[in-house]
């Protein structure tokens, strides 16, 4: 009797287990991760700054979830358009399953992702548009709502200096579609009464801080009043917001992305600066952890996620606290992003420090 | 005055000689004054206190890189390692000192030690074995960029303080960045026209065959260039990475073009022969302050690149013109020139 009792109740025990372990696996594994095995690929077109080896790590942490990836594989273009389209056609041509492409040299490297994609390979190009349409040349185009950012800026500037003023606006090279689309939604949001007294569409700055630095000292000098800056690459005016000092003038308001080397920035700053209030956006490194999910979605018959776009939400406002106060982790290296899902201490190694 | 030392000092004072060297001094003493009348009448901002102490560091920068490609170009070289060779001073500076000011002089060191290793290389690929420049340094500027990678994995590290107020603080009102430019400028110019070395240095661009002839050592000139342009490129790179609060790894990609176009609008010939130190730290200014003033005055960014696209062809039109004219002088003067005083 007791025997078949510790028996029934071992069995009992080893069931309860593995049926709450199966629902724990079962918990953990997401929506987007379905059950067939597959190999993923993440390419880069230009994989060379902290942005991106937060964004890659990102990237491959986010796949890391998803048990049926057996393979993970990730090639940096390096800015080359050639050797991008050259890492395109060889993850192809190694039977990769489903890749997610940031397609920086654009349209360039569409026939590419044409060939991989009628070669019967999931193909996922985000964040910079590569032209074409979904289901001819890639399976899915996984867009940011820059213009989302551009209402985001325009709304706290409306909220903060509600009767108008002179707006400059910086972005990165000449014409880019980002630095368009965040124009059009803060025109959506601001009137007549601000004025942009950068050259249209923007001041172009290649999102290079040396340029930055001379474009906002010939600007600064050429208006006497710049009530607003907005940058879409807040770390790069780090270096160059120290010249308004030169002009005895106190740096004004800011609407930019974030960037822990700006957070830092504002707090050794803003006594000394009474104008100087920082709202940033989330600079928008895991727009990548969306591409993943629904590259794995289309490769192991997962759910697809309910997004299509990834909408960057607003991360500091220096004047309201909300949602987040503006903080600088003075520990931790300038060159991470305090907005991204992935923790900071991995951040860290991911840039190297 | 300051091109009058240069002619003063110049062999033998011959008329011709001076009237040569006054005619690219000239040329780029009256474009800049020319450009800084334009800039007070059309946009004074450009030529404002606080405008010209923001855009100043990037024209010493311009200079001090210039002053470098124009020792190679004096050697009838080219020199297109310069992006690789500052790009790895701005990560090696920043990264190897991460950020604190008690590595920074070791750091700084070894940036300069990999200056000199590259400058060797280059020196002995093209002034001993005689590569082809441009092959050379090519080559050379990828084994540099794999060196940035390796370094930084692509991303340079935030600048210490204490070479942010070295670079990017101030002395008497004036950058730091400046004086540097200003203290190589008067030691190249010195070395140049006021020493043996330089003489002979000179000599040797003008007319390696003659030199040669003359007992010198050539190979060792040429190869000598690369070398001290490297270390020219190294300074410009540290001082970048204190100009600069958070620099790319590939600051040095857009210095390349600027550096000739300064050699070429000083006068320097392509072929070789002398160096105008001092009209090519003007000739950084002019072009510096010309984006300024194409800032200043808001013109599209393609109109702003055309601008100095042109500069460029100015002086590469007021030299031609200049060496068409002095091409029959200096077949006839080389010889006595070339060996007054080696």
């Amino acid at each position: 009797m007791s025997k078949t009792l510790t028996l029934s109740l071992s069995l009992a025990t080893i069931t309860l287990t593995t049926a709450l372990a199966t629902t724990t696996v079962l918990a953990e594994t997401p929506s987007w991760c379905g059950p067939k095995q597959a190999s993923l690929a993440l390419l880069d077109g230009f994989g060379g700054n902290s942005w991106r080896l937060v964004t890659t790590a990102s990237g491959k942490e986010e796949a890391a979830k998803c048990p049926s990836i057996t393979q993970y594989e990730y090639a940096d273009g390096q800015g080359n358009t050639q050797k991008a389209i050259s890492d395109i056609n060889s993850m192809a041509a190694r039977g990769i399953n489903a890749m997610v492409v940031f397609g920086d040299a654009g349209p360039a490297v569409l026939p590419a992702l044409t060939n991989a994609h009628k070669a019967g390979t999931i193909v996922v190009p985000y964040r910079v548009n590569v032209g074409g349409e979904e289901g001819v040349n890639y399976a899915k185009f996984i867009g940011s709502s820059f213009v989302e950012d551009g209402k985001s800026w325009g709304n706290w500037i409306k909220t903060n200096l509600p009767d108008g003023g002179n707006v400059l606006f910086l972005s990165g090279p000449a014409g880019n579609s980002q630095g368009l689309d965040e124009l059009e939604g803060m025109k959506s949001v601001l009137d007549d009464k601000y004025v942009f007294i950068n050259q249209e569409p923007f001041a172009v700055t290649n999102w290079d801080p040396s340029l930055t630095q001379q474009v906002l000292s010939a600007e600064i000098a050429k208006n006497d009043k710049i009530d607003v800056i907005v940058s879409d690459f807040g770390p790069s005016l780090v270096g160059a917001l120290p010249v308004f000092a030169e002009f005895k003038r106190s740096i004004p308001m800011l609407a930019t992305s974030d960037g822990n080397s700006l957070s830092c920035f504002w707090a050794q700053n803003h006594e000394a600066n009474p104008d100087f209030k920082l709202f940033t956006v989330a600079t928008g490194n895991d727009n990548v952890r969306l591409a993943v999910q629904w590259a794995v979605a289309l490769a192991t018959d997962g759910t697809p996620p309910a997004d299509n776009i990834f909408k960057a939400p607003v991360y500091e406002d220096s004047v309201s606290g909300t949602p987040n106060p503006v903080t600088c982790r003075d520990d931790l290296p300038g060159s991470i992003y305090l907005s991204a899902e992935m923790a900071d201490d991995a951040q860290a190694a991911a840039v190297g420090q | 005055m300051a091109q009058g030392m240069q002619a003063a000092t110049a062999q033998g004072g011959f008329g011709l000689t001076q009237v040569r060297l006054a005619r690219g001094f000239v040329t780029v003493v009256v474009s800049t004054v020319l450009l800084l009348l334009v800039c007070l009448v059309f946009a004074p901002s450009a030529v404002s206190a606080g405008g010209l102490a923001g855009s100043l560091p990037f024209a010493a920068v311009i200079a001090i890189v210039g002053l470098g490609q124009m020792l190679v170009v004096q050697q009838g070289g080219f020199d297109l390692s310069l992006a690789g060779g500052v790009s790895l001073a701005v990560v090696v500076t920043t990264h190897l000192s991460g950020g604190n000011d008690a590595d920074l002089l070791s750091s700084v060191m070894i940036a300069f030690g990999f200056a000199l290793v590259a400058g060797c290389v280059n020196g002995i690929l093209v002034g001993v074995i005689r590569l082809n420049a441009i092959i050379a340094t090519i080559g050379m500027n990828a084994l540099l960029y794999g060196a940035v990678f390796a370094v930084s994995g692509g991303v340079p590290r935030i600048t210490t303080p204490l070479m942010a107020e070295i670079a990017g603080g101030k002395t008497f009102g004036l950058p730091n960045s400046v004086l540097f430019a200003v203290v190589i400028m008067v030691v190249v110019s010195f070395v140049l026209k006021a020493s043996v070395a330089g003489r002979r240095f000179e000599a040797i661009g003008a007319n390696p065959q003659a030199a040669h002839a003359a007992g010198l050592p050539v190979r060792r000139y040429q190869a000598a260039a690369y070398v001290l342009a490297q270390l020219l490129y190294c300074v410009a790179g540290v001082l970048i990475s204190g100009i600069t609060r958070e620099p790319t790894a590939f600051q040095g990609d857009s210095l390349l073009l600027p550096s000739v176009a300064v050699v070429v609008l000083a006068g320097t010939s392509l072929l070789g022969g002398r160096g105008f130190p001092i009209s090519t730290v003007i000739a950084a200014f002019f072009l510096n302050q010309l984006s300024q003033f194409a800032l200043a005055v808001g013109v599209p960014f393609s109109a702003q690149t055309i601008i100095q696209a042109l500069a460029l062809v100015f002086g590469i039109g007021v030299y031609s013109v200049h060496f068409k004219r002095a091409a029959t002088n200096r077949a006839t003067m080389s010889n006595s020139e070339e060996t007054d005083d080696v």
